[in-house]
C-alpha cells in the first residue's frame, strides 16, 4: 500500500498546471522596501564635512572633497563625501554615524550606466533621479546611538552653597568623567579653526582617552601657556561648532583642557614641558602688560632663548583674568599656577611700573630690540545719561579690579548693573555674594540693552545669576538716573525694541510710552571699555596707523608702522583671553623675524 | 567544573585560569604536556566533541599561541586549553590522532601561520593558498593593505582631505597650530 | 572511548595506502580513473571541487579542494575596527549572513560586558529563526534536486524569496542583512511586518504539505536517499559532527537547547531527530526542523513585546577598544554549531577572530571519509545532504 502512494503521491504535483505563475513578469522597476540600503543621498546644506563618515567606512568608499560653491568657514570644512561604489558594500556604518544627520540612503538599486566612472559622485551635488525619494535607510530609531550625545555634567556647587562667598563653584571633571566624555569626540578636527589659538583639540581630548595627560600638556602648551585659565574662563568659540553638538551636547572642550591641567602637578611641568635648557641667545624684548597677550609673548619668545621683561602697572600679574574675572570663577592660585610656570623660565616682571609716567616708551625702544605692548581695555565707558556722574555710580571693571585688590568697595542694599554682557554678569554675581555676606539678601538687578534671546552674556551665566537670587531684566534702555538730594533713587528706562538696523550697524528703537523704574542706591555702568595708550609718545603715534573709527592697525604678526612696536590682545582684537593668548604668539613670532631680519 | 580543575591541577601544572563564563573556562599549560592533558580530557573527562583548532599570534612575545576547544557534551561544559609556541622555527606535536578534523586545522595552521605539525597526514599540503610566496599571511606582520596595494591597482583619481588640514589651508594657512595630521591624504 | 578510534572505512577491495598516506593506485593500469567534480559543477554546493578517483563507478579514495573563494576575512577583522566587523564578517557564511552578525557581535558584547535590550534579544531571535527558515527552503527541497527533482527547488526557491522579502523590509537588504550589530540590532519591525510575516508561514504550510507528497513519499527519492551516505553514530565525536548531521543519527545536540542564548528558553520546541544517519534520515530531519521554525516564528512573533530600545550605549565606535580577553560564542545555525573564537588584546580591534563552521569537518574529512564506497552518481547527493558551505571553511 505504502509502495503504491509513493508512486502515485509526486503526481499531485500536476495540480499546480492550472495555478497562475507567481513570478514578477518585470522586475526592474520593482520599488525596494522602504528602508532599503541603496544609492547615497546627501542633505548637501547641512553636512559640515566633518568627515566621519569617511572614517567609520570599513572600505576606503568615501573621500572628502572639495565642491564648488561650498565655502570653507566656522563650522565646514567645505568638503563633502564623495562615495566611490566600487568599494562600498551598503553598509550604511556611514549614515548611522553621520554627525549632522545629513547622509541617508535611498531604497534606489536598479540604476546602471555603462561608465563605470559614473559610480563614483558626490551624493546631493551630482544630481541623481533618487535626490528627492523619501524612503530607503536612516539612522535607526529609537536610542541607536554609535557615540554619546548627552553631555557628562560638570559637577558644581549648589546655588546656596556658593552664593555667600568667592569660592570656585565649579568643581572640575573626575578621571571617569573625563574619560566619558573625551571618548564621545569624533576626532574631527573641525573645531582647530575657530579656536583663536588653533589648539589641538582632538588630539589632547585623545591623549585623556589614552590617559597620557603629560601628552596632554604638551599639546596645550605648543599653543597656549595658560591652560588652567582657559580651561576655567574660556569663551570656547570651538564648542560652537563642535560637529558632535549638530545632534546633542557639543563636546566640553573647555572642561577637559581643565581637566589636563588640574592633573598636572606644577612641579613637573619644567620635566614634562622639557624647558629646561633654552639658550639665551642674547636679544631683549620689552613687554607692557600682564595680561593674557603679554604673558603669551613671553612665553613664546622665552622658549627661543629671548631675555625678556614685563612691565605691569599693578602689583600683580595677569590683567584683566586676574582683575576682572571673579575669583568664584577663576581662584587666584590658579592664575598664580600659568604665571608661575612662564616666569619660571626667566620671564622678569616690574611690578608697579607704569610706562608712560615712570618710564617712557622711547626709553624701552632704545633698551629693547623690540617691544609688545598689550595693555588692554581698562577706561570704562559710560553711558552718559543724566546723573551718571553722580559719586555713586560706578563702572565695572574698577569695582572689579578693587575687589581683586583687596579693597573695600561700596556695596548698598539695592543696586542696578546695566549692561547684559559677561562682564555685566561678573560685576552682578560679585555683588550679589557681597550683598549677602553683608546685608544676608541679595538686592541686584541687571538691565540690558539687548532682550533675553540676544543678551551677549553666555546663557549659563544668566541661568546662574538668576539662580544666586540675582535679577536679570532685559531689553530696557536706560533713559536717566533719579537723584534727590544728592542721593540715587533709581534708573529710568524704556522698552527697547531693537538694537541693530537692517544693516546691522548699532541703532537701537525705543518705544517712549513703556517705561520703567528701578529704584536703586547704587549704580554700576558695565557697557564697554576703551583704550588708554596715552603712553604712546606722538612722534611714535605718527609712525603708527589708525583707521577712521581710531583703532590702531597692524599687520599679520601685530607690527605696527613703528616697526619695533607689535601690539596685542584686546587692543586689537577681542575680546577675550584666547585672542590675546594667539595674537601674543604670533607676535612672538612676529617679533623673532623682525630681530632676526634687521639686526 | 571546580571539581575537574582541581583534579586536572594535580595531575597538571595549570596557569591563568579564566573563567569566562560558568561554563566555559581558558587555562594555560605548557608545550610538552598539552597533547597529553587534550587526551586525558578527551579520555577520561568525557570531552568527547573538540570544537575547534586556533592560532593566536602574540608576535610582541615571540609566541604563538595555540588554543584547543573542547567541550563536554553531557556536562555542557567547555575547556580551553591554550599554549605558547616559540614563533621561531614554530613546531608542535600533531593532534591528528585524536580526532578526524584536526589534520584539516593542522594543514591550515601550517599554511597561514607556518607552524609545522610533523607527522600529521598531508600537512605540507597546500589548503587554501595556491602558489603562494609571501610569508605566512595570518601571522601579524603580514600586512594585507600593503599586500593589496602592491598586488592590485588603485582607482585612478581618488584623494581625500582631511578636515582640520583642508580647513588650515584655507584660513589660517600661516598660523601656528598643534593640529596633526590625523589621517594622510590618499 | 575505544570506538573513538575507530573511524577506518572498508578498504579491502581496494588499494592499500602508502606511508605516506597516499593511495597506491597506478593509473596506467586502467583500473582507475581520475575525476574532478567541481569547483564549476551545478551540483557543487558553491565553490569547491572534490577530487575523486573511482573504480568503475565507486569511489575509491576521495579529496577535497577548497581555495576558491578565500578572502582572508578572519584578517581583514583583525584590521578593522570593533563596529567595522559586523558588514564584513556576514560573507564567511552567504546561506546565512545573520549567524556571522550575530556571534560576532555577541562576542564583543561578551568581552565588553554589554547586555542588549530585551527588544533587541527578540529581534535578534526572530532574524535567526528567519535565516534558519530562508536556509531550509532550499536545503530541504534542494535534496530532491540532487536527484534532478526540480520542481521542489523552484517552490522553495519562491517562498525563500519572499522571506528574503520580510528581511529586506526587517534589515534593508535581501541577502547581507547588517541587522545584528555590537549592542543590539538595527530596527523594529515595521508597520505591518507581523501579518506580511503570517500570510507567508501560511504559504509554507501548504508547501510543508505539498513538498512531502512530491519528495518524500516519492520511490525515486526514497530509492536513492534511504541507505545512502551514512553517517554512524561513532563518527560524531570522531569528525566533530553537529546539527543536523548529527541529530540525524539519533544524537540530540542542539545549542538553542544545550546552552540556551537569547530568548530561547521562553519558547517551545525540541529538536527533531532520526536514527538510521542516511541521507534520508538527514532530510527527514530537516524537514522537521522547517515545520518547527515556522512554528518558532510564529512563537516568537507572538511572544515579543510590540516596542523597546533596540540598542545598548557602547563606548563611541571610532575609538572603542576592549581590554585583553578571549571568549567563544557558539549558536545553532541550519548546518550546526556555528561558533566564533574571539580575542582581544586592549586595543581597537580584535587581535583574532576565528569562525568555527560546521562545514569545516563536514565538507573535508567527513565527506572525504564517507565518499570512500560510494557510487559515484551520490556524491553530490552526500554533499547536499551534508549541507556543506564552502565559504565558512576558507574564510
Ligand atoms: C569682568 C571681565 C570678565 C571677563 N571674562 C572673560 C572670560 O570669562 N573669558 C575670557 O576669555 N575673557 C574674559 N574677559 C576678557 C579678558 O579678560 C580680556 O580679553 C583679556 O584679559 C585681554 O587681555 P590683554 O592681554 O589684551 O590685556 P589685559 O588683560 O587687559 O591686561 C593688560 C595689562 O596691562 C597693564 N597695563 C595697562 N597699561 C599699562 C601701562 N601703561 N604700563 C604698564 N602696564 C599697563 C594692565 O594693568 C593689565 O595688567 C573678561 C574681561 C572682564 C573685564
Ligand atoms: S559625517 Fe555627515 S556631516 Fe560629516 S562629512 Fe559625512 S555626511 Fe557630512
Ligand atoms: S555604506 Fe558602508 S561601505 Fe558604503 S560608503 Fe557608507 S560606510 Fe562605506
Amino acid at each position: 500500500m505504502g509502495k503504491i502512494k509513493d508512486i502515485l503521491s509526486p503526481f499531485t504535483a500536476w495540480g499546480n498546471v492550472v495555478k497562475e505563475p507567481v513570478t514578477i513578469k518585470n522586475p526592474i522597476g520593482r520599488e525596494a522596501a522602504p528602508r532599503y540600503r541603496g544609492f547615497h543621498k546627501n542633505d548637501i546644506d547641512t553636512c559640515i564635512g566633518c568627515g566621519t563618515c569617511e572614517v567609520i567606512c570599513e572600505n576606503e568608499a568615501i573621500d572628502l572633497v572639495p565642491v564648488d560653491g561650498i565655502e570653507t568657514k566656522d563650522g565646514d570644512s567645505g568638503l563633502r563625501p564623495m562615495i566611490d561604489y566600487g568599494r562600498c558594500c551598503w553598509c550604511a556604518l556611514c549614515v548611522d554615524v553621520c554627525t549632522t544627520g545629513s547622509l541617508t540612503l535611498s531604497n534606489e538599486y536598479t540604476w546602471v550606466s555603462e561608465d563605470p566612472d559614473e559610480f563614483r559622485f558626490i551624493p546631493g551635488v551630482d544630481k541623481k533621479s533618487w535626490d528627492d525619494n523619501e524612503k530607503g535607510w536612516k539612522k535607526p530609531e529609537p536610542n541607536y546611538e554609535f557615540y554619546g550625545k548627552k553631555r557628562v555634567d560638570m559637577p558644581e556647587l549648589h546655588a546656596e552653597d556658593r552664593d555667600k562667598s568667592f569660592i570656585e563653584f565649579v568643581t572640575g571633571y573626575s578621571k571617569q568623567q573625563a574619560e566619558e566624555e573625551a571618548d564621545r569626540c569624533v576626532e574631527c578636527g573641525i573645531c582647530t579653526a575657530t579656536c583663536p589659538a588653533h589648539m589641538g583639540i582632538p588630539e589632547y581630548i585623545k591623549a585623556i582617552r589614552n590617559d597620557d595627560l603629560e601628552e596632554g600638556l604638551r599639546i596645550l602648551y605648543e599653543t597656549n601657556p595658560l591652560p588652567e585659565i582657559c580651561g576655567r574662563i574660556c569663551t570656547h568659540k570651538c564648542e560652537e561648532v563642535c560637529s558632535v553638538g549638530h545632534n546633542g551636547d557639543p563636546i566640553s572642550i573647555r572642561w577637559l583642557k581643565r581637566y589636563i591641567a588640574d592633573q598636572n602637578p606644577s612641579e613637573k611641568y619644567k620635566e614634562i614641558l622639557n624647558a629646561g635648557n633654552v639658550e639665551n641667545n642674547g636679544k631683549k624684548v620689552a613687554i607692557i602688560g600682564s595680561g593674557p597677550s603679554g604673558l603669551s609673548a613671553a612665553y613664546y619668545l622665552a622658549l627661543i632663548g629671548y631675555d625678556c621683561t614685563i612691565y605691569e602697572k599693578l602689583p600683580a600679574a595677569g590683567g584683566m583674568m586676574r582683575y576682572g574675572i571673579p575669583e568664584y570663577r577663576l581662584p587666584y592660585d590658579q592664575i598664580d599656577k600659568d604665571i608661575d610656570y612662564i616666569l619660571s623660565l626667566g620671564v622678569d616682571i616690574k611690578y608697579n611700573v607704569n610706562i608712560g609716567t615712570d618710564i617712557t616708551l622711547d626709553k624701552l625702544k632704545k633698551d629693547y630690540d623690540a617691544v609688545f605692548a598689550g595693555t588692554g581695555l581698562h577706561l570704562g565707558r559710560s553711558t552718559r545719561i543724566p546723573g551718571s556722574d553722580h559719586k555713586n555710580v560706578f563702572f565695572a571693571t574698577d569695582l572689579l579690579r578693587e575687589i581683586s585688590l583687596g579693597d573695600e568697595i561700596q556695596v548698598s542694599e539695592k543696586i542696578v548693573v546695566i549692561g547684559g554682557g559677561n562682564v555685566a554678569m561678573d560685576i552682578t554675581r560679585s555683588l550679589a555674594r557681597l550683598q549677602n555676606i553683608k546685608f544676608g539678601k541679595v538686592d541686584v538687578t541687571a538691565t540690558s540693552l539687548e532682550s533675553e534671546d540676544i543678551m551677549p552674556a553666555d546663557r549659563e551665566e544668566v541661568v546662574e545669576a538668576r539662580e544666586e537670587k540675582a535679577i536679570i531684566d532685559p531689553g530696557w534702555g536706560p533713559t536717566s538716573i533719579e537723584i534727590e538730594n544728592d542721593k540715587i533713587k533709581g534708573l529710568h528706562v524704556q522698552k527697547c525694541l531693537s538694537v541693530f538696523d537692517e544693516s546691522g550697524r548699532f541703532n537701537p528703537k525705543f518705544d517712549e510710552s513703556n517705561t520703567k523704574f528701578f529704584e536703586a542706591d547704587m549704580i554700576v555702568e558695565s557697557i564697554g571699555q576703551g583704550m588708554d595708550v596715552e603712553y604712546i609718545s606722538k612722534e611714535i603715534r605718527d609712525q603708527i596707523e589708525f583707521d577712521q573709527r581710531g583703532r590702531i592697525q597692524v599687520n599679520d604678526y601685530f607690527q605696527t608702522g613703528a616697526k619695533w612696536l607689535f601690539i596685542g590682545g584686546d587692543i586689537i582684537q577681542g575680546p577675550d583671553v584666547i585672542h590675546g593668548i594667539a595674537n601674543g604668539h604670533k607676535a612672538a613670532i612676529g617679533i623673532d623675524k623682525f630681530i632676526n631680519q634687521d639686526k | 567544573m571546580k571539581d575537574l580543575l582541581e583534579r586536572l591541577n594535580t595531575k597538571y601544572s595549570l596557569t591563568d585560569i579564566e573563567y569566562q563564563r560558568d561554563n566555559l573556562v581558558f587555562l594555560t599549560i605548557r608545550k610538552e604536556n598539552t597533547i597529553d592533558l587534550v587526551t586525558h580530557l578527551r579520555d577520561y573527562e568525557g570531552f568527547t566533541h573538540f570544537v575547534l583548532l586556533s592560532c593566536v599570534d602574540w608576535i610582541e612575545d615571540g609566541k604563538f599561541q595555540l588554543t584547543y576547544f573542547l567541550n563536554q557534551p553531557e556536562r555542557k561544559y567547555d575547556i580551553v586549553v591554550r599554549t605558547m609556541i616559540d614563533r621561531d622555527n614554530a613546531e608542535m606535536v600533531s593532534a591528528h590522532h585524536l580526532w578526524r578534523q584536526i589534520t584539516t586545522y593542522q594543514r591550515e595552521l601550517r599554511e597561514m601561520y607556518g607552524i609545522n605539525f610533523p607527522g600529521s597526514p598531508g600537512v605540507d599540503e597546500n589548503f587554501i593558498l595556491e602558489g603562494w610566496d609571501e610569508i605566512p599571511p595570518m601571522r601579524r606582520e603580514f600586512d594585507t593593505k600593503k599586500y593589496s596595494e602592491d598586488t592590485f591597482f588603485p582607482r585612478e583619481g581618488r584623494k581625500t582631505h582631511d578636515p582640520a588640514s583642508y580647513m588650515k589651508e584655507k584660513l589660517y594657512p600661516t598660523e601656528p597650530t598643534t593640529a596633526k595630521v590625523n589621517k594622510t591624504d590618499e | 572511548m575505544s570506538n573513538l578510534f575507530n573511524w577506518e572505512p572498508d578498504r579491502s577491495k581496494y588499494p592499500t595506502v602508502k606511508d605516506n598516506g597516499e593511495l597506491d593506485v597506478d593509473l596506467s593500469s586502467h583500473k582507475f580513473t581520475k575525476l574532478w567534480v567541481g569547483p564549476n559543477h551545478p551540483g557543487i554546493t558553491g565553490n569547491m571541487a572534490v577530487e575523486i578517483t573511482i573504480s568503475g563507478d565507486e569511489i575509491v579514495q576521495a579529496k577535497t579542494h577548497v581555495g576558491y573563494l578565500h578572502r582572508g576575512f578572519e584578517k581583514l577583522i583583525e584590521r578593522r575596527l570593533f563596529i567595522q566587523g559586523f558588514p564584513t564578517c556576514i560573507r564567511m557564511c552567504v546561506a546565512e549572513p545573520d549567524y556571522n552578525e550575530y556571534i560576532l557581535s555577541k562576542a564583543i558584547e561578551d568581552l565588553s560586558g554589554i547586555e542588549i535590550p530585551e527588544m533587541a534579544e527578540w529581534l535578534r531571535t526572530l532574524a535567526l529563526e528567519m535565516a534558519r527558515l530562508q536556509s531550509l527552503l532550499r536545503t530541504v527541497p534542494g535534496q530532491g534536486g540532487t536527484f534532478s527533482l526540480g520542481l521542489g527547488v523552484q517552490w522553495g526557491m519562491y517562498l525563500r524569496d519572499l522571506i528574503l522579502d520580510r528581511f529586506e523590509e526587517l534589515t534593508g537588504a535581501r541577502i547581507y542583512h547588517m541587522y545584528i550589530l555590537p549592542g543590539g540590532v538595527r530596527g523594529l519591525l515595521p508597520d505591518g511586518f507581523k501579518a506580511r510575516m503570517e500570510e507567508n508561514l501560511k504559504l509554507i504550510d501548504q508547501f510543508v504539505i505539498n513538498i512531502k507528497k512530491l519528495m518524500f513519499d516519492n520511490v525515486i527519492f526514497k530509492k536513492r536517499a534511504i541507505g545512502v551516505g551514512v553517517i554512524k553514530k561513532e563518527w560524531v565525536d570522531q569528525f566533530g559532527i553537529v546539527g543536523p548531521n548529527a541529530r540525524a543519527v539519533g544524537i540530540s545536540r542542539d545549542i538553542r537547547k544545550d546552552y540556551p542564548y537569547l530568548k530561547y528558553q521562553e519558547l517551545d520546541f525540541e529538536p527533531p531527530t532520526a536514527k538510521d544517519g542516511d541521507i534520508f534520515a538527514r532530510s527527514t530531519v530537516r524537514y522537521q526542523e522547517l515545520i518547527q521554525t515556522v512554528d518558532l516564528i510564529r512563537q516568537i512573533m507572538a511572544k515579543m513585546p510590540e516596542k523597546g530600545d533596540i540598542k545598548s550605549p557602547t563606548p563611541n565606535v571610532l575609538h572603542w577598544k576592549i581590554a585583553k580577553g578571549e571568549t567563544y560564542i557558539r549558536s545553532e545555525s541550519s548546518r550546526g554549531e556555528y561558533g566564533m573564537y574571539y580575542v582581544t588584546d586592549g586595543s581597537d580591534k580584535p587581535r583574532r577572530i576565528n569562525l568555527r563552521g560546521p562545514s569545516y569537518n563536514h565538507a573535508m574529512s567527513l565527506l572525504e571519509h564517507m565518499l570512500i564506497n560510494a557510487n559515484i552518481s551520490d556524491v553530490h547527493a552526500i554533499m547536499v545532504s551534508l549541507q556543506t558551505c564552502p565559504p565558512e571553511i576558507e574564510r
